[in-house]
């Protein structure tokens, strides 16, 4: 019953001095908005990055040359040396490796694609056999994907991305249709869902056809290629992973004491990889923004101290009438909370809509976090209790004689 | 019934490396319902004597008791509670909320001993009522006059139903007319059973007292009851 009263007094007295509050607001605002920025933008894109590994299902990696943390030039010229990962081996893995359900191999070119007048070049060719939609979540806006028979019988299809769909056949059905890959002609049978782009990458702007017509119009792969292989089972995985480790060393000859010469990849390991950078990342960037924030954590507390001595005579008339020491210190920690709070709140949306212009830089989407929230509502609680208590206390403990005859 | 007790208070400041008795071994007894009269001049020790009688502070020595209480060896919480309930407070610098109404000022004590605000409301109400400011309460102190201002802090020293009013110099600021006006609220005041303690060095204001007690030097140096012919005002 006090306490709601102490509020109320709270309240009046912020909004008594409309001027002072909004200014301690700013500081407190602004505090808190940068570090949200940091927060939202950080906590978006390892969201989105996380969302697109989530294609990968988690009983799946992916058989590479190239990947991992590169953490030196030599290692980099290392890997650039590799052999590349022979498709060929595909039928090997599945034998060798029992626990691997499925072995998609796959290869990678780039064509110019054409259809009637219209052209698109510099388009991603993915080679893959039919299993790819089995074992990577490819979703399928309409028609379908390539089909076992299509891989068999080395059909020309064509499983296009978005970018491709609306650049050659805008306002036209696409699938039927015949366009020309590097000249040869293939048929589209399936249009994939939109993925929007990352990082100012398009990642629409792909076409997939089946390895068998890969091999055909571009050759075996020299470079560009990798195997997505999926285990049994979740629990299974590490030991699938060792299964088809030994294998691929066997196969490309590794001597027994020398480091793999290729790498598999889980969705798991790289999201760690990641993560580990954005921590750095993270401790850097919110260090940083926090120097604002005690910015204005120091301009609540000069306020504050400002407020507590200008209303020394409140004070000890308050205390002349009976208020004890906790109601001086509730009232005046009461002021710097609402203060902190209300900067805190404007701070997060603020910083939210900040870090959403700012990730849409690099064509990302952001939605608003409930880490960040509670973050920042927790931080600015922090603020107004720590930069407040000094101050309230201070009033709390004002001898009443000496606050009455204050001038 | 004895109201207060005080036996051998000493108050004792420390300047420097020199003490300073503002207070040395005052011991007196007031009756309930008693008006009694503070005086003395500047320098006398009568402030810090109201102060220790107030609960605004503690004795560095001697005993005081208030309403069958030892007040002397109460912590500040403590004294807060016996200064809201026992003892209103009359300033001579009125010490209203400046940017609170008369009715919120009123309400003051009656929040912090968690007093509904409903109730709150119809004892302030009351109170202004009783000092016949029924028709400003919600005016705040800059638009009253000085003795509205003096009279809504009566009605705050009264809104609790403390056992003592204590003023200290409350018409100190007022011009000679309207402090007739105050002194004679205060007559009636006590004519309705209220303790009234004033503390002044008029003459003239502590002569409508019954009983004026004198402090010279941190000491009393007379006790004396004023004549019924001798006294000013209605009693």
């Amino acid at each position: 019953m006090i306490a709601v009263s102490l509020l109320k007094i709270a309240i009046q007295a912020l909004w008594a001095n409309k001027l002072r509050t909004g200014l301690t607001l700013l500081g407190v605002i602004i505090g808190v908005t940068s570090v949200m920025t940091i927060i939202s933008a950080l906590e978006g894109m390892m969201g989105a990055v996380e969302a697109q590994l989530d294609r990968l299902g988690p009983s799946t990696f992916i058989a590479t040359t190239m990947g991992g943390v590169i953490t030196s030039d030599d290692q980099w010229h290392e890997m650039l040396k590799r052999k590349p990962i022979d498709i060929d081996y595909a039928d090997d893995i599945e034998d060798g490796c029992e626990l691997c359900e499925k072995v998609c191999p796959r290869s990678f070119n780039s064509a110019s694609v054409k259809y009637g007048g219209e052209k698109l070049r510099d388009v991603f060719v993915m080679g893959s056999t039919y299993n790819l939609v089995d074992i990577v979540d490819f979703e399928v806006d309409h028609g379908r994907f390539h089909s076992r028979e299509d891989d068999i019988y080395r059909r020309q299809v064509v499983f296009i991305g978005e970018t491709v769909r609306e650049t050659l056949f805008s306002g036209v059905d696409a699938l039927g249709k015949s366009i020309r890959l590097d000249g040869k002609k293939y048929t589209v049978v399936g249009v994939a869902k939109k993925m929007g782009s990352m990082f100012g990458q398009d990642r629409d702007k792909y076409v997939v056809i089946p390895l068998s017509a890969s091999l055909k119009q571009f050759g075996k792969p020299r470079r560009n290629s990798n195997f997505v292989i999926k285990a049994r089972s979740v629990e299974e995985l590490d030991e699938a992973m060792d299964q088809a480790r030994i294998v691929l060393r066997s196969l490309r000859h590794v001597p027994y004491n020398k480091p793999d010469d290729f790498v598999l990849l889980t969705a798991d390991a790289v999201l760690d990889q990641l993560n580990a950078v954005a921590r750095i990342f993270r401790m850097g960037l919110v260090g940083i923004s926090s120097i604002s924030l005690v910015v204005g954590g120091i301009v609540v507390m000069d306020i504050m101290m400002v407020s507590v001595s200008e209303r020394t005579r409140e004070i000890g008339i308050r205390k002349s009438v009976g208020a004890r020491q906790k109601h001086i210190l509730l009232q005046f920690l009461f002021e710097a909370l609402l203060t902190t709070l209300t900067g805190g709140l404007i701070g997060i949306v603020l910083g939210y809509i900040a870090a959403e212009s700012l990730v849409s830089m690099i064509d990302m989407e952001i939605e608003p976090s409930m880490f960040g929230m509670i973050a920042g509502l927790s931080i600015s609680t922090g603020i107004g209790v720590i930069f407040g208590i000094y101050p309230a206390m201070k009033a709390a403990r004002l001898d009443p004689i000496k606050a009455l005859s204050y001038e | 019934m004895t109201l207060i007790e005080t036996q051998n208070l000493w108050k004792t400041y420390t300047m420097g490396a020199e003490k300073v008795h503002a207070l040395s071994g005052v011991t007196l007894k007031i009756e309930k319902g008693e008006y009694v009269a503070i005086m003395g001049p500047s320098g006398s020790g009568k402030s810090t004597l109201m102060n220790l009688i107030g609960c605004l502070d503690t004795a560095t020595q001697g005993e005081y008791i208030l309403n069958g209480r030892a007040v002397s060896k109460m912590n500040d919480d403590e004294l807060a509670n016996i200064r809201n309930r026992e003892i209103g407070f009359v300033f001579q610098t009125f010490n209203l909320l400046a940017r609170a109404t008369a009715l919120h000022n009123v309400e003051l004590p009656l929040i912090y001993n968690g007093s509904g605000s409903q109730d709150r409301v119809a004892k302030a109400q009351q109170a202004l009522s009783r000092v016949e400011l029924a028709d400003r309460m919600l005016h705040k102190p800059s638009e009253l006059s000085g003795g509205q201002r003096q009279r809504v802090a009566v009605a705050r020293a009264l809104v609790n139903d403390p056992s003592i009013l204590l003023a200290d110099e409350p018409t100190g600021n007022l011009d000679s007319k309207t402090s007739v006006e105050i002194m004679k609220l205060f007559d009636e005041l006590h004519r309705q059973g209220n303790t009234i303690i004033v503390v002044t060095h008029e003459r003239d204001i502590a002569n409508h007292a019954h009983r004026v007690i004198s402090i010279l030097d941190g000491k009393i140096a007379t006790d004396v009851i004023v004549p019924r012919e001798q006294r000013n005002g209605v009693n």
